[in-house]
């Protein structure tokens, strides 16, 4: 009951943003602004954990390819798993983690501290002003993201490859190119793109409904990345389905 | 520097809770309760993850596997990758960003308001009372979520490859254990317990040292789900190396 009524929230809070920001530019500066905060500074960590990703999916694929000599799919395994599926939801969960929570605790914020409602009495709508250069943004990098995300996974698990599995990097590279073209990285910045935007709204909605005290901060951050996460994933396989079932 | 610095004071953290679980000074009502609590707000979202990844697993992996003819093997693929893999660090990754992180507000909560200044100003230790039920409901509830991430994710192979794509459901079901066996349910339930330990001891530790007021708090829960992840992907690489990646 209380999921149903939080869908219908949502609902209208998206009528409301949309309403309010679909004929007019964004505040002038803040999307490059916040392209900037979201895209560069998760950088570091969206690099760490796609390199850690790629080195377990090429030391899983080879563990489970290995008993059935099968040593040679590994790079097959690792450009389908990893570029098709992997990539796009670790950089959207790592975004969700360190962008989205942030997006989430700072609106909080503002609204345990009435800032919103100051914004409201200036005559400056607070959907269209801290949402839309958010959205924006978000939808600027998250692709680009999703793109270094194929490439680093790609690279730490044709060095665990070649280091760790003694394998040959030349059979490496000649599957993971059969098992993969050109459209594949379409459809992983489609993904990107769709994953950006639930990101940024969900995010957003969490923190403009915070509830009183430092408490409603800490829960709204929580359920946003929580809700986020769950959301993206859903979205992945039915994505997956449209685009390979 | 700051980073082990930060080390540092985490692991003097964690010899303080050890010595407070080994002395018995942790209220056990206090941690059925919080354990209780961590793996029904967990549990719904665990699955909700896991379940698509496993349909997700099903899907592509058919279509390498019927490259080659060899639609059996799909199951037993599934059931170790979910298994060995993807159900631990998806599980993990939701226990941190629910459980984890809601530990850390109700911490960082608690310290903006002077609530652990009191416990300890009344002579209770307030990480025996208050961070070390947390730290272990965290350990102990990881393992758990895990097995039923690891169910959820084979349902969700089994309904995209047998009710979905029409694979037959007797060859799914009786090929399912052929990759994997004892050591890998081993090696899951350790892995989990690991990064229950990581993630409990990041979000308490982060709680407690909560500053700077409502802000401070969001700030908390956000690097607690920032850095419970980038330090149990890491351990997750060296744990798989150790366990199942022996071809060096």
């Amino acid at each position: 009951m209380a999921f149903v009524a939080a869908c219908g929230r949502f609902g209208l809070f998206l009528a409301a943003f949309v309403n309010a920001s679909w004929r007019r530019p964004p505040p002038p500066g803040q999307v490059l602004n916040e392209a900037y905060r979201i895209g560069v500074r998760s950088l570091p960590v969206l690099v760490i954990i796609a390199v850690f990703v790629g080195t377990n999916l090429a030391l899983q694929g080879y563990k489970a390819f290995a008993p059935l000599g099968g040593q040679r799919l590994v790079g097959m395994f690792v450009a389908t798993a990893g570029i098709r599926e992997m990539a796009p939801v670790i950089a959207a969960a790592m975004i969700a983690a360190k962008a989205g929570t942030e997006m989430a605790s700072q609106i909080a914020v503002m609204r345990i501290r009435e800032q919103i409602d100051a914004l409201e009495v200036m005559a400056v709508d607070p959907l269209w002003y801290l949402i839309l250069p958010r959205l924006l943004g978000i939808m600027l990098v998250l692709p680009a993201l999703t793109i270094v995300a194929i490439f680093v996974t790609l690279a730490s698990s044709y060095l665990v490859t070649i280091w760790q599995l003694n394998l040959s990097g030349a059979v490496f590279v000649e599957f993971a190119r059969e098992a993969i073209s050109g459209i594949d990285f379409i459809y992983c910045m489609i993904k990107g793109l769709a994953f950006g935007i639930i990101i940024a709204l969900v995010s957003c909605f969490f923190g403009f409904n915070a509830g009183n005290g430092p408490e409603g901060v800490g829960r709204a951050t929580n359920g946003a990345v929580v809700t986020v996460s769950v959301v993206v994933v859903f979205l992945n396989y039915l994505l997956s389905e449209v685009f390979y079932g | 520097m700051d980073t082990l610095q930060l080390l540092g004071r985490i692991g003097i953290f964690g010899a303080r809770v050890l010595r407070a679980a080994v002395t018995g000074q942790v209220p056990l009502r206090s941690f059925l309760a919080l354990l209780n609590q961590v793996i029904q707000r967990c549990m719904l979202p665990v699955m909700a993850v896991v379940f698509p990844f496993g349909m997700v697993l099903s899907l592509q992996g058919l279509q390498i596997f019927a490259l080659y003819g060899s639609q059996r093997l799909l199951s037993p693929f599934v059931a170790a990758a979910i298994i060995r893999e993807l159900s631990p660090v998806m599980a993990s990754t939701l226990v941190a960003a629910q459980g984890g992180s809601s530990f850390a507000a109700e911490l960082g909560a608690m310290r903006i308001k002077d609530e652990l200044d009191a416990t300890d100003v009344m002579g209770v230790d307030s990480i025996a009372f208050h961070a070390a039920p947390r730290v272990l409901a965290l350990t102990l509830a990881c393992p758990v979520l895990n097995l039923m991430g690891c169910v959820s994710g084979i349902v969700g192979g089994y309904v995209s490859a047998v009710l979905i794509k029409g694979e037959p459901g007797g060859i799914f079901l009786s090929e399912l254990w052929n990759l994997t066996g004892p050591a890998d349910v081993w090696g899951t339930l350790i892995k989990t317990t690991v990064f229950g330990v990581v993630i409990g001891l990041l979000s308490c530790y982060l709680g407690y040292h909560t500053t700077g007021g409502a802000a401070g708090v969001g700030r908390a829960v956000n690097h607690t789900v920032v850095y419970s992840i980038l330090a149990f992907i890491a351990a997750n690489y060296l744990l798989t190396s150790a366990f199942f990646g022996g071809a060096v």
